[in-house]
This record gives C-alpha cells, sequence and structure tokens, in this order.
C-alpha cells in the first residue's frame, strides 16, 4: 500500500476556517481509491470545492484512506487539528464505516461523529463515461456528507447486565435438550411445562424412524437427567403467566396449577389407583382406553409422582370420597394444594412449546370419530405401544380383532388450503415407519400406504422406505378421497384414484390409519414474537438465524417453530441453546446506540410509535407517556417515520439531518436530480452492487440512506418536491419478508398512496415519484431504475416552463458551470482526463452497438 | 368466437387450474367417475394446465355438476367450473354432444328442455296442481341472442351436418 499523497499531506498548513459555529471542526478525507476513484472523480476538486463548505477546517486527500497509514493520518489529524466532526469521501459505508469508525474513536472521538460520502460505488464506478458531471456529483454528496456531519450527535454506546439464568418453555424433547445444554454450561435454567409430566409427545411414541428404537428407552434417560441435574429447576403443570422486561433481564412469573400430591412424598406406589372410584379417558393412551382421577401419565413420568384431575375428582374430603387420603401410607395427598404464582428472572427465554398434532374432525369425509377403525397415528403408537391400553396387540377398535389390511392415508390435515397450506414433515417418515412395525409384529397383514408425494427426504429414511417396499408394503399414488364404513361387520371402503395408472381404486380395509400432521399453537406466549399463518413462531432469519426471533434474547426451538422430527427438534434445540449462551456468558448485553428517542414536549400521544414497532419496543406508562426501551429498539424508525408531531428522535437519522441532505441535493438544477432513498440492507447494497458491476447509469441521482425504509416519512418526498426535485425514489426490501426489520416495508408502502394524493393535489405528475423494492442482489435494477427516472427527469424538465423555476433556474444553472470549470482545467491531470476520455468512448461506442 | 378470445379464455382456465397438484382426491370424490372412468376431473384439468388444450374426447359432458370435487379439493380449485369452461370452448367449436344440442333446440323451440305431455298435465289436474306457466319464448330468445347460445347451435348443427355428410 503507498503511502498517503505528497499533496494531501502538505494540505493541513493551508487550513481554510468556514465555520461559523466556532464549536465546528470538521476534517475531510476524500480518498482517491487508487485510481478506482481517482481515475474519473477529480479528487482534487473535490477536496478544493470542500474546503469552502462551512465547518470544515481540514482537508485531506489520501491514495488509501482505507490502510493503515491512510487510518493513521485521521487518527492523528484529529489529535493535531481538534476535529470533532470526520467525513470520509471514498467506498459505500457498508464496506468501511466500521473500519473508520474505528480509527476514530482510536483518536478518542466519538465513533457516531464520522460519517461516510460514498464517491466509489455511487460515483466513479458507475459514471465513468463523464468524468465533469461524476466529479460534480461527489462535491454534491460530500456537501450533503458535511451538512449532516455538522448536527451529528455523539452516541454512546451502552450495555446491560444480563442474569445468569435462563427461562425454557415446555420440555419436550427439545425443551429438555435445550435445558440440558444450557445447565450443563452452568447456568442455572427454570424449565417450565405445561403438562404433568415432561417428555412431550415423543414419550408417547412406540419406536421412532428411521432405526425403529424405542422411544422411551432412549427418552426415559433423558428425562431422569433433567429432573435430576443441579442447575435445572423443573416446573411442571404450570404456564409462563407474564414476561416484562428485556434482553438479560426478564421478569417472569409462572402460574403453577395444584397437583394435590407432594412430588417429595409421593413413591408412584400406585396403591391410590386402586382405591379411586373415578374413570377418566386416558390423555396418553389417545382416549383408547380409561385412568383414574387420580393419575400418573405413563410409569416412566417426570417427576414421577400421580396427581389429581381436579375436573373430574369427587373432591378430597370423606364426606364426597377421599378414598386416596385414607389409602397413601406416605401421606403424599395434599387436599388443601392451591394454584401458586412463581417468579424469577432471567437473561434469556427459549420457547420450545412444541406443536399439536392435527384434528381430523375438521375432516368429515375421511370418518375419524364415526367409524372406530379410523384412527390417527398416535391412536396407532399407543396400539403397538407394549405400555399401551392393548399391551403391544395391534386390534380393531370396533371388535378388538387383529386387522388383516391396513390402509395408511398420508397428508391428512396437510398440503391443504382450508387446514394447513404446509407439508407436515414428518408424517411420510412416520407411516413408513408404521408400516413397518405392522409388518415386523404380523407379517401376514396387509399394508398399503396412500400417498401424494412421499418424501422421505432425511439422512437413512430411503433405506427404510426400501425396506419397507422389501417387506411388500403396497405403495399407491393418491391421497384419500374417502371412507365409508360396513355398518355390521365395521370395516371400511377406501375410495383412492391411483393416479399413476388414473383408475379408481375402492378397497376394503380392516383399518385405517390417518398420517396426522401437526398444527402450530404459538400466538399466547406473553411476549411479542410474530407467527405464521398457521401458528408457529417466525425465525428472525429463514437462513442465517433460523432460531433467533425478532425479540432480542427469545429464541426458539423445536416444533414450535414448524413440525420436524426428534432428530431436527433435538439439534435445533441444542443450537437454540448455544445461542442463548453467547448472551448469557458475556454476562453483559450492549444496547442499539441509535435508538430512537421521544421527545415529551412534541408527542401529542396518539400512541401510532407503540403500533408501528415490530419489537414492542415503545410502551405507554402509567401517566400516558409513550417511552422506548433501548434494549428492544433496533433502530430501524419505522415509528419516525409515521409520526404526525415529528416527535421521534432517530439519533444520526434525524428528519434535520435527512432534510439538510435534502436541501443540498437540490440546491443546484433541482428538476434535474433524483432524490433517491434507500435502506441500509438491502437498497443500498444493491445500488453498490451495481457500482461493483460497473453498471453504468445517469448522474443525477442522489443518494440518501437510511437504516430502514419505514424511515421513510412522507414529508421527505414533500419537501424534495416543494424544493423541485426532478423525481424521487423509495426503495426498501422487497415484499412481503424480506425487511430487515420485519415490516418496515408495509409501512413505507402504506404511504405511497397519501404522497400520491399530495401530488394530485399539488399538480406533480405521477412518474415522478417512484416506490420499488431492490434487493441487494439487483444491482441490475437498480441501473434501470436510474436510467428510467432519468428519462423522467428529462421530460420534466422539458415540460416544465411554468414561472417559478425558471426564474431560478438562470442563476443557479450559470453559477455552478462557473464554478466547476475552471476548477477542473486547472485541476485535472492530462493523463487523467485523456484516460477518462478513451473510457468514455469506448463505452459510448459499446452503447449505440447494443442498442 | 374470435381466436383471441378463445385463447384468452383458455388462459383464465390453466389460471385457474395450476395450483393443481395431482393429489386425485377429486376423482376419488366423484360420483361420474365411479361409473364412468372415462370421466376424470383430475386429468381434464391437468390437460387444460400442462398440455394447454381443451381435451378432445369430450368426457366433460358427462360431469353432473355435483361440486362434489370443489368441495372436497385440498388446493380449493374450482374443478366444476373449469369443466363448465371445457364445455363452452369445445361447443363453440361445434363440439357439443348430439343430445345437448337437441335440448338446446327444444328450450329455443318449446322455451323448455323437456316437452309438456298431455299426460302430465292430466297428473297435475288429478293431483289439483295448478297449470304450469307457459314460458315467453320472446324472452327465451333474447336470452339465446345476449348469451351467443344462437351461434353455438349454429355452429354444431352446421358440424353435425358435416359430419353426416
Amino acid at each position: 500500500m503507498t503511502t498517503s499523497d505528497p499533496k494531501g499531506s502538505a494540505e493541513p498548513t493551508e487550513i481554510e476556517v468556514v465555520s461559523t459555529d466556532s464549536e465546528l471542526r470538521i476534517g475531510v478525507f476524500p480518498c482517491m481509491c487508487g485510481k478506482n476513484i481517482g481515475a474519473v472523480v477529480d479528487i482534487e476538486a473535490v477536496a478544493e470545492y470542500s474546503k469552502t463548505l462551512p465547518g470544515v477546517v481540514l482537508v485531506q486527500v489520501n491514495r488509501y484512506t482505507c490502510a493503515d497509514p491512510g487510518q493513521r493520518e485521521i487518527e492523528e489529524a484529529i489529535k493535531e487539528h481538534g476535529l470533532n466532526r470526520v467525513v470520509v469521501a471514498s467506498c459505500s459505508p457498508t464496506m468501511h464505516e466500521d473500519t473508520f469508525r474505528k480509527a476514530v474513536k482510536a483518536a478518542g472521538l466519538n465513533p457516531y461523529l464520522c460519517i461516510m460520502a460514498n464517491i466509489r460505488e455511487h460515483v466513479s464506478w458507475v459514471h465513468r463515461d463523464n468524468p465533469e458531471a461524476a466529479t460534480q456529483k461527489a462535491k454534491d454528496l460530500v456537501a450533503m456528507s458535511v451538512a449532516k456531519a455538522a448536527t451529528l450527535e455523539a452516541q454512546k454506546e451502552l450495555d446491560v447486565p444480563v442474569t445468569q439464568a435462563a427461562l425454557v418453555v415446555g420440555a419436550g424433547v427439545a425443551g429438555m435438550q435445550a435445558a440440558l445444554d444450557l445447565a450443563d454450561s452452568g447456568f442455572k435454567v427454570n424449565l417450565v411445562e405445561k403438562q404433568p409430566t415432561i417428555g412431550g409427545i415423543m414419550a408417547i411414541l412406540d419406536k421412532v424412524f428411521p432405526q425403529n428404537d424405542c422411544s422411551i428407552c432412549i427418552l426415559g434417560p433423558k428425562m431422569v437427567d433433567v429432573a435430576k441435574h443441579p442447575n435445572i429447576n423443573l416446573i411442571t403443570m404450570a404456564e409462563v403467566e407474564t414476561i416484562s422486561g428485556y434482553v438479560g433481564n426478564f421478569d417472569v412469573r409462572v402460574k403453577q396449577r395444584a397437583r394435590y400430591v407432594d412430588i417429595d412424598k409421593c413413591t408412584a406406589c400406585g396403591d391410590c389407583v386402586e382405591v379411586c372410584p373415578v374413570d377418566v379417558p386416558s390423555r396418553t393412551d389417545q382416549n383408547l382406553t380409561w385412568q383414574k382421577a387420580i393419575q400418573i401419565p405413563f410409569p416412566q413420568a417426570v417427576p414421577s409422582s400421580y396427581f389429581i384431575d381436579q375436573d373430574t375428582c369427587l373432591g378430597m374430603d370423606l364426606i364426597r370420597c377421599g378414598k386416596c387420603i385414607d389409602r397413601c401410607e406416605q401421606e403424599a395427598i395434599v387436599s388443601s394444594d392451591t394454584a401458586r404464582y412463581i417468579d424469577f428472572e432471567v437473561g434469556v427465554i427459549i420457547l420450545a412449546t412444541g406443536f399439536n398434532p392435527a384434528s381430523p374432525e375438521k375432516i368429515p369425509r375421511l370418518g375419524w370419530g364415526r367409524y372406530p377403525n379410523v384412527i390417527t397415528s398416535l391412536e396407532f403408537e399407543r396400539l403397538i405401544n407394549a405400555a399401551g391400553p392393548t399391551e403391544g396387540k395391534l386390534v380393531r377398535p370396533s371388535d378388538l380383532t387383529k386387522p388383516h389390511s391396513v390402509a395408511i392415508a398420508q397428508c391428512v390435515g396437510s398440503r391443504n388450503i382450508d387446514t394447513r397450506m404446509n407439508c407436515s414433515n414428518f408424517c411420510c417418515a412416520e407411516s413408513v415407519k408404521c408400516a413397518l412395525l405392522i409388518k415386523e409384529h404380523y407379517p401376514d397383514t396387509e399394508v398399503t400406504i396412500y400417498y401424494q408425494d412421499l418424501r422421505m427426504h432425511g439422512k437413512y429414511f430411503e433405506e427404510q422406505y426400501l425396506k419397507a417396499r422389501e417387506e411388500g408394503v403396497k405403495f399407491v399414488r393418491g391421497r384419500v378421497g374417502e371412507i365409508q364404513q360396513y355398518p355390521k361387520t365395521k370395516n371400511l371402503r377406501v375410495s383412492v384414484e391411483d393416479t399413476t395408472h388414473n383408475r379408481l381404486e375402492m378397497l376394503d380395509f380392516d383399518m385405517v390409519i390417518l398420517s396426522m400432521g401437526a398444527e402450530g399453537q404459538s400466538g399466547n406466549f406473553p411476549i411479542p414474537i410474530s407467527c405464521t399463518s398457521d401458528s408457529f413462531y417466525i425465525e428472525s432469519h429463514p437462513k442465517l438465524r433460523p432460531v433467533d426471533t425478532s425479540s432480542a434474547g427469545v429464541f426458539i426451538c423445536g416444533g414450535a417453530e414448524s413440525p420436524k422430527d426428534i432428530r431436527d427438534s433435538v439439534i435445533q434445540a441444542s443450537a437454540a441453546a448455544g445461542r442463548a449462551a453467547i448472551i448469557l456468558q458475556k454476562g453483559r448485553y450492549p444496547i442499539e446506540a441509535l435508538s430512537a428517542r421521544i421527545m415529551q414536549d412534541k408527542c401529542n400521544r396518539c400512541g401510532t410509535c407503540e403500533k408501528r414497532c415490530p419489537y414492542g419496543a415503545i410502551s405507554q406508562d402509567g401517566t400516558g407517556k409513550f417511552t422506548v426501551t433501548g434494549a428492544l429498539c433496533q433502530a430501524c424508525g419505522t415509528c419516525a417515520g409515521d409520526c404526525p408531531q415529528d416527535a421521534i428522535y432517530m439519533p444520526n437519522f434525524t428528519n434535520e439531518q435527512i432534510e439538510a441532505q435534502i436541501q443540498i441535493a437540490l440546491a443546484e438544477n433541482p428538476e434535474d436530480k433524483i432524490v433517491a432513498f434507500a435502506c441500509n440492507y438491502c437498497s443500498y447494497r444493491g445500488s453498490d452492487l451495481a457500482g461493483v458491476s460497473r453498471m453504468q447509469y445517469p448522474t443525477n441521482a442522489r443518494v440518501i440512506r437510511s437504516i430502514c425504509s419505514g424511515r421513510y416519512s412522507t414529508k421527505f418526498a414533500q419537501k424534495a418536491f416543494e424544493l423541485g426535485a426532478g423525481a424521487v425514489l423509495y426503495s426498501g426490501c422487497h415484499l412481503p419478508a424480506d425487511c430487515h426489520f420485519q415490516t418496515g416495508n408495509h409501512w413505507m408502502a402504506k404511504r405511497e398512496p397519501r404522497i400520491r394524493g399530495w401530488m394530485k393535489r399539488n399538480n406533480i405528475d405521477d412518474e415522478r415519484f417512484r416506490v420499488e423494492w431492490v434487493s441487494a442482489s439487483e444491482g441490475k435494477k437498480w441501473q434501470t431504475i436510474m436510467t428510467e427516472m432519468a428519462e423522467v427527469t428529462e421530460r420534466f424538465k422539458k415540460s416544465k416552463p411554468k414561472p417559478k423555476k425558471p426564474s431560478a433556474k438562470p442563476k443557479k444553472k450559470t453559477e455552478p458551470k462557473t464554478k466547476a470549470k475552471p476548477k477542473k482545467k486547472t485541476a485535472t491531470k492530462p493523463t487523467k482526463a485523456t484516460k477518462a476520455k478513451s473510457s468514455t468512448k469506448k463505452s459510448t461506442t459499446k452503447k449505440k452497438g447494443g442498442k | 368466437m374470435t381466436d383471441e378470445g378463445r385463447n384468452q379464455e383458455l388462459e383464465e382456465l390453466r389460471k385457474a387450474g395450476r395450483p393443481c397438484f395431482q393429489c386425485g382426491i377429486c376423482a376419488s370424490s366423484c360420483p361420474v367417475f365411479r361409473v364412468a372412468p372415462e370421466m376424470n376431473p383430475r386429468l381434464a384439468v391437468d390437460s387444460v394446465v400442462s398440455e394447454g388444450h381443451v381435451p378432445v374426447e369430450g368426457n366433460e359432458w358427462l360431469c353432473s355438476y355435483c361440486l362434489m370435487c370443489e368441495e372436497r379439493c385440498p388446493m380449493g380449485v374450482s374443478l366444476a367450473e373449469i369443466l363448465i369452461g371445457i364445455k363452452n370452448i369445445s361447443s363453440r367449436e361445434g363440439k357439443a354432444p348430439k343430445d345437448f344440442v337437441e335440448s338446446g333446440e327444444a328450450l329455443l323451440a318449446s322455451g323448455c328442455l323437456s316437452p309438456q305431455s298431455n299426460r302430465s298435465d292430466k297428473k297435475r289436474v288429478d293431483l289439483g296442481l295448478p297449470d304450469l306457466p307457459q314460458p315467453d319464448l320472446e324472452q327465451v330468445k333474447l336470452i339465446f341472442e345476449a348469451t351467443g347460445a344462437y351461434e353455438v347451435l349454429e355452429k354444431n348443427r352446421a358440424a353435425a351436418k358435416e359430419e353426416a355428410e
């Protein structure tokens, strides 16, 4: 890397103090980036121009500002000249903003007082044909950044302490795994389970695919581990009532229902069951058999203790019943037990609330509930389970005889726009396993699987499918249309179109198993996390942050996120525990420095901001005051974009700063200019990509960067048009789901009609305003938009002989010409000019040829 | 009907049928398919969607419009409507089956699909039912004109004649 330009280092001696504000000392560092910028933009002219800008006390050109020597120069300049704002005119802020902020910080200045002007991706790389206009654009961009720099404020980088404990909600296999991982890492875990035992759905399965190992045999030891772990506080029969606070500091209140049995005293001897006179359908056995009102879900339950079903128990006193109390030698039954609240603090939350097996009740054509021999896959699990109601003998519920032919119907409750649109992921493998289990126990039973698409996508799944075929399981492609029952024999007639052979199959079976999908059950958890339409929690990013949620410090795993099998649940649980441990282990959590603040004197308490915030960061206190919780705010600015009172202060993206940028962008020949707003994560990166790909487009766009498109207030477009802008672009991430901040683009889209209405009232052509969705990969689209909008400004210029503008035009038009031209002539080096010109010719001829 | 109109109509049918993933619930629920396996609503939709033309066999005319297929379709495809659309297109090409053309002729001539017989009139008198209202043929003609049924009839008559020759 070369050291700094000799001219640049000589410059500090010629300091020009133009600032009216004696406090303001801005340093501008235009970078040549070798030839990347220097070959097109006349960097000396930009430097000269920068010196005339208000507040600028130092201009220093560098060949490579980002290189070590360049950074050191900035540091030295800050110390030497007492700079209090730094503007680096070089590449995109997405590239080196962090680099320069660190350099500035090293010199003792607040990093948020450093800002960049993008004269590479937005100028030199995309305007190679037109060095003159490119230089003018570079000057404008520097001026815009300097104007913004003048009002930048130092931001504190704060962090909050993190309580070294976790809450895991749901103790199915996913919740248990997450709790064990965190507990093994040394953190306290509060594991809350709704049911009287942990284990979830896995605990009631017989064998689990693809190896068909015994479910409870592999889960049981894990359940015991959870119960015995010194770091796990297991709270069963409980639900989370309220959660307040934020990442690192959640206050949790859990409501635990009365169990009426002392866990510590109960030895699970089962004496009480012998005397209990009340029969209730067994939940564990899918209502296929009876249990008593005092019950234990299954022998391996953890905690290993009975509980009393309050709804069916006759009463725990001697007048009504009380037999169990009499019988219990341990005196474990506590008739006075009541629901209680348990309060604790945690730093992170993992949601592992699981899914509900879909209910076939809503599908009358398949006859479940009316025809006894139509059973669900979970009911089958209990029938084939040695611990189930039939001790592992597969029988028909109608007459308890062994079925000779069994049909399995796939996609019940899934892949149907009326119930659940999506595939339930695990049911194909589950059904093949069921078929194999039947074949294993009763090889002479005929098993037919009616499937639509058999999705055996997992590791070892295809082997299992092959095995099922070898065992003689019949596979027929076609979804079951309807099931009818023979009234006397209770046999079933299944109507399916065999879609491979285009013929109707109406065959009789002794039993039909409905392969049930999963239904989400999220949505009623007391913390705002968005859910899909079928009630599964939505992850922060579907690919790169699959276990994070939009709420910092809250993670999801297992069936709560989407239907999945045991292996995937465990993988995801460990991932969630790992992500949570990052926060816990550090002990402190940084707060977004640029979080929104509400100016109470301006706020009229309309509450719009609270509705806009996707993070629930804005809340109203007892006095009606709205405040922002810094630890929850992600600084998208959607609240500020819609605040009717302009009462929300978005640090370093304030209304004043953005309006100042608009004003400077439109200072000269406004009718020529496009004011383009681009959001940080998609559109701005898309525009950068256009630069990186050297896609040439007209020079009249002035891009204003914002964190999210939700920040673009209607006022910005209005202000730009009032100042005579030729065109205005609002660009954001693609609808519906690309927004980095979830909903910013939606709220921006909702402002479009309001802006168009205002334009109509003010006789502004509709085509002069555009809303576009540009992703970070759509450099080409950015180029197209810029070219099309340049045509719009061209048309607008021609069609506009209005009295107001022409009077302003000649003055402004003549000024820049006289200003810009002489400077260029003196400053440009001959080699650069010729090179630039030759490249111009080349590209113009290319363009013509192409067209 | 112009080619363009026909293509547009076909395009709309294709659009309506695109969500179909060929699961076969419609066919297995169809009462006609049970007795006449050539009438398969799934394959009718498939030929429109993936082959881009209405099926030439004319089996759709067997559809009894019971709407069972629509009721059970997991993708919410309006199969019966697609079948009606197919019938509309093929009838405009003169491919309507003979009995449907005859019904059309009868409707035009007498205002009802099945002619009133003396026997049924007598039965009504016996049962003390009022006389059937007489159809207004002018109104029927207006409907035929407005819906373009005249041209369809004409086309089918011509096609029948051609075939006879």
